[in-house]
């Protein structure tokens, strides 16, 4: 469905991502794992646009996203979520998700304004399509509460509920779990896995090695913007090069 | 019933300053709710305020017809301008649009056979009370359909975090040049209304003054509801003239006192939908 080949982005002289290819199936879990700074974040920007490559092309169902604004890759169906929360501020949950339902709008914008019968049936089905993802995510009773008065993890899950308003077919998830407590982690993981089983196609950045075992159908790790080895999440976890990269050296490694 | 139609008529024209900072306030606000601070409602107003009175003092064109003239000048203006505006990062347009004052400023006093030159213009047709009134509404009108429009929700999403909404399929600057649109077209009609307030405008009438009075009255009102724009012009107009007739000694000050004030009790000005939001879900 999604496809890498040969991307690369340099800040300066620094290769942040060097010559990287992967592909993801449709219906399928994807981990991208890595240390810190390894390139991950960047990964995700250069798919969804907020970033340009400086080489090689990313295509979506054999589609090239080259060169596209991020709002165009969005309508072609990706969707995606921030390392650290990005909601809207001074917004209702609903709101965010009503924001989120924007490439949903079917009305035109003369209409919307003047709020003919047609367009105030398309803006109480997209309330209602919202309520029905904040449903989904669990948030439904908070729909109304702002934003910035949410729990941080009530806060991401707000947060994937908005990237799927956009009805995507691919979810990006830039940890989705980072800072969370083991209870919190089971929410997402749990919600994770509803999402897949309705046949979303997920790629997520985690270093949640739990989740990713569980979840993922397929790894690939980086360490210094370069692709180190990918596979299912096992085989990736016990290579050489992988416990290197995360531990120093195989000889650290926590015994397992 | 004397004292109140001595009061009527020392207040007046109080009144009609503060409809027409109103409609430079919803100027500065259209663009201020995609998250773009610009003073080019000076431009634009000059580019209605200008044009208007040709038409009506020239050409003789009547009121009905010179003012959505004015108003389509300034459309034209500021989208004409959004197209270079847009390029740049945000604190570098609010300078920019501070240079196109001056540039307009200069333009006007270089082309008399338009603009009249230093001698200025006068204007033939006065706004009476009721006109400025009646427009004023069917701009809140307006604003108040936008809002509640998708336009409404994209532009907030536009100003809280653009790059995020970009990611949701909402395309920052074609939003943000529509705001452009919105605020030259409401501020080339408050500039030709200003000039049928005042019935003389002149080079020095559309110039920093304005850009500062619509900043301040928008800060006062509150940024984030339409309302806000409107509340803060009237606040910010009248306050000088109450002080005068109240308290003497103060009115100099009044004006920069009360924005301290709101500056440092309520930073997001007296109209505050988040407030309301808030206390509703504490209920």
């Amino acid at each position: 469905m999604l496809n890498l080949q040969g991307v690369g982005k340099s800040f300066g002289g620094v290769h942040a991502v060097s010559d990287l290819s992967f592909a993801i199936r449709r219906g399928s879990v994807a981990g991208l794992m890595g240390p810190n700074g390894a390139g991950k974040t960047t990964v995700i920007n250069l798919i969804t646009g907020l970033l340009p490559a400086d080489r090689g092309v990313v295509t979506l169902d054999g589609a090239s996203l080259a060169g596209l604004p991020p709002q165009d890759i969005a309508a072609h169906g990706i969707g995606r979520t921030y390392q650290n929360v990005r909601l809207f501020s001074g917004m209702t949950a609903l709101e965010q998700v009503v924001a989120g339902c924007f490439l949903r709008r079917d009305t035109g914008l003369l209409a919307s304004f003047l709020g003919t019968p047609a367009a105030r049936r398309a803006a109480s089905a997209t309330r209602a399509c919202a309520m029905a993802l904040l449903d989904r995510v669990g948030m439904g009773h908070r729909a109304h509460v702002l934003a910035e008065a949410l729990s941080y993890g009530e806060q991401r899950r707000i947060e994937i509920a908005r990237a799927l308003g956009s009805g995507p077919k691919l979810l990006l998830l830039d940890e989705p779990t980072a800072g969370m407590n083991a209870s919190e982690s089971e929410v997402i993981g749990r919600l994770l896995h509803e999402l897949r089983d309705a046949g979303l196609t997920i790629l997520m950045v985690e270093h949640n090695m739990r989740l990713v075992s569980d979840f993922c159908d397929h790894v690939a790790v980086m360490s210094f913007g370069r692709k180190l080895t990918e596979g299912t999440p096992a085989a990736c976890m016990a290579h050489p090069s992988v416990q290197e990269a995360y531990f120093g050296s195989k000889d650290n490694a926590p015994r397992c | 019933m004397l004292w109140l139609s001595d009061w009527w008529a020392a207040y007046q024209s109080t009144l009609a300053f503060s409809m027409v900072n109103a409609f430079f306030a919803l100027s500065s606000y259209a663009v201020m709710a995609t998250g773009i601070l610009s003073f080019a409602t000076v431009a634009f107003a000059a580019a209605g305020g200008f044009l208007g009175v040709q038409l009506l003092a020239v050409f003789g064109v009547p009121v009905w017809l010179a003012l959505p003239a004015a108003a389509l000048a300034g459309c034209v203006a500021s989208v004409a301008v959004s197209l270079i505006f847009l390029r740049l990062e945000s604190h570098w347009l609010a300078l920019a649009s501070l240079a196109l004052i001056l540039i307009t400023r200069i333009l006007v006093l270089n082309s008399p056979a338009l603009t009249g030159g230093v001698n200025g213009l006068s204007v033939p047709v006065e706004a009476p009370l009721w006109l400025l009134a009646l427009l004023l509404a069917g701009t809140a009108l307006v604003f108040w359909r936008l809002s509640s429009s998708w336009y409404g929700i994209a532009a907030c999403a536009v100003r809280e975090d653009p790059a995020v909404a970009s990611s949701l399929g909402i395309a920052p600057k074609r939003v943000q040049l529509v705001a452009f649109a919105i605020s030259g077209g409401v501020g080339g009609l408050g500039g030709v209304l200003l000039a049928m307030v005042l019935q003389f405008i002149s080079p020095e009438t559309y110039y920093i003054n304005i850009a500062f009075t619509m900043i301040a009255a928008v800060v006062l009102g509150g940024s984030y509801h339409w309302a806000g724009a409107i509340v803060g012009a009237l606040v910010f107009t009248a306050l000088p003239v109450l002080m005068q007739a109240l308290v003497p000694a103060v009115q100099d000050v009044a004006n920069g006192l009360a924005l301290l004030v709101i500056m440092i009790v309520l930073p997001r000005g007296l109209v505050d939908p988040r407030a309301w939001r808030a206390r509703q879900a504490a209920k």
